[in-house]
């Protein structure tokens, strides 16, 4: 009896699992390129971008969702949900937008906005099924910003998948993010030239036991 | 408990009739002053005051941040921890507090006096629009 109920959960858990969606969240500071990862990811798999990318931090100000991607590697497949989210900061500053270029007004709207995209991502933490945190490899990984995520991430037991970012540029160092958060796995890729793209495939797969 | 004018910036103890029914500038919304922040405020105020045109616009974009979920006409405490609103356009956000915040949103306090923590309110007004 013991054995067939233990059958039967078993049986009944992998059916659930496999009708279950997959929410893949994109976390991290302002800038390190999580639109843009999105874009790649979505043109590579079905040939559109998925939002507006911009120099200008905090672009990204909602939430973002693309539904059913399917990724193929090595016979192998994996079907979720990409959940773009705005940048994670601990001071916004319309003074910042209008180094930028921005005007006053549109300044002080974008720091509105940002606010309350803040909290967003972090209210939208609580219903991903793994995180992949982008960071700018040319910054510095210690930040209060990238440890209170990954920490967070870890008392939620969400899995977490590291992606060093902007390898294409000089000043990136891979090393130095790996050597902070020694306990996962960190891929370097250049989202927007696709380097190393692929190791992010493969590493998705492992870091959501597909 | 002090509590703050966050049009005019004048104190309150708590209990006054100006934050039940208005402060005499015609503002009904106040910042909830904790006793170790008071100091810090006052001296900031001391410092580098607000402009009252900068302090009618933290007041309005409180009330957008917030949305519909606040009857404007009754006066409401705002909770601002986690997130400070320093001037118009400048936000101080404490992530740790942010990601632990698990408080109730909107609590009531007397007849027609709300203490809004405005994290959570994000948070609901956030999880309307999603569904």
């Amino acid at each position: 009896m013991g054995l067939f109920t233990n059958f039967l959960k078993k049986f009944l858990k992998k059916l659930f699992k496999k009708k279950r969606e997959i929410r893949l969240g994109l976390y991290g500071p302002p800038n390190g390129g999580k639109t843009t990862l999105a874009n790649k990811i979505t043109l590579d798999w079905i040939g559109e971008e998925m939002g507006k990318v911009s120099t200008i931090a905090h672009e990204t100000r909602e939430i973002q969702i693309k539904e059913q991607i399917t990724i193929k590697s090595k016979g192998k497949e994996l079907t979720f949900n990409l959940v773009d989210t705005p940048g994670i900061a601990t001071k916004i500053d319309y003074e910042d937008f209008i180094k930028a270029g921005l005007k006053e007004k549109e300044a002080k709207k974008r720091a509105k906005e940002a606010t309350k995209g803040v909290i967003d991502a972090i209210k939208w933490l609580d219903d991903m099924d793994t995180v992949v945190v982008i960071l700018d490899s040319t910054k510095d990984p210690y930040s209060q910003v990238n440890i209170t995520i990954i920490g967070n991430l870890e008392a939620r037991k969400i899995p977490v998948l590291i992606v060093a970012n902007k390898i294409d540029l000089k000043k990136s160092d891979v090393k130095k993010v790996q050597a902070a958060f020694p306990q996962y796995d960190v891929i370097g890729i250049s989202a927007k030239y696709g380097n190393h793209i692929n190791n992010f495939y493969e590493a998705l797969f492992k870091v959501t036991n597909a | 408990m002090p509590h703050q004018c966050v049009r005019c910036g004048k104190m309150y103890d708590d209990g006054a009739q100006e934050i039940l029914k208005g402060c005499s500038c015609g503002a009904k919304m106040f910042y909830f002053i904790r006793p170790e922040k008071l100091k810090q405020i006052q001296e900031q105020q001391e410092r580098a005051p607000l402009k009252e045109k900068e302090q009618v616009q933290i007041e309005k974009d409180v009330y957008d941040l917030i949305g519909d979920e606040i009857d404007k006409e009754k006066p409401v405490v705002l909770d601002i921890e986690s997130i400070e609103i320093l001037k118009p356009g400048k936000y101080k956000l404490d992530l740790v507090k942010l990601f632990k915040t698990k408080e109730p949103l909107i609590y009531k306090l007397e007849d027609g006096k709300y203490m809004v923590d405005l994290v959570e309110s994000f948070k609901k007004m956030m999880g309307k629009k999603a569904e």
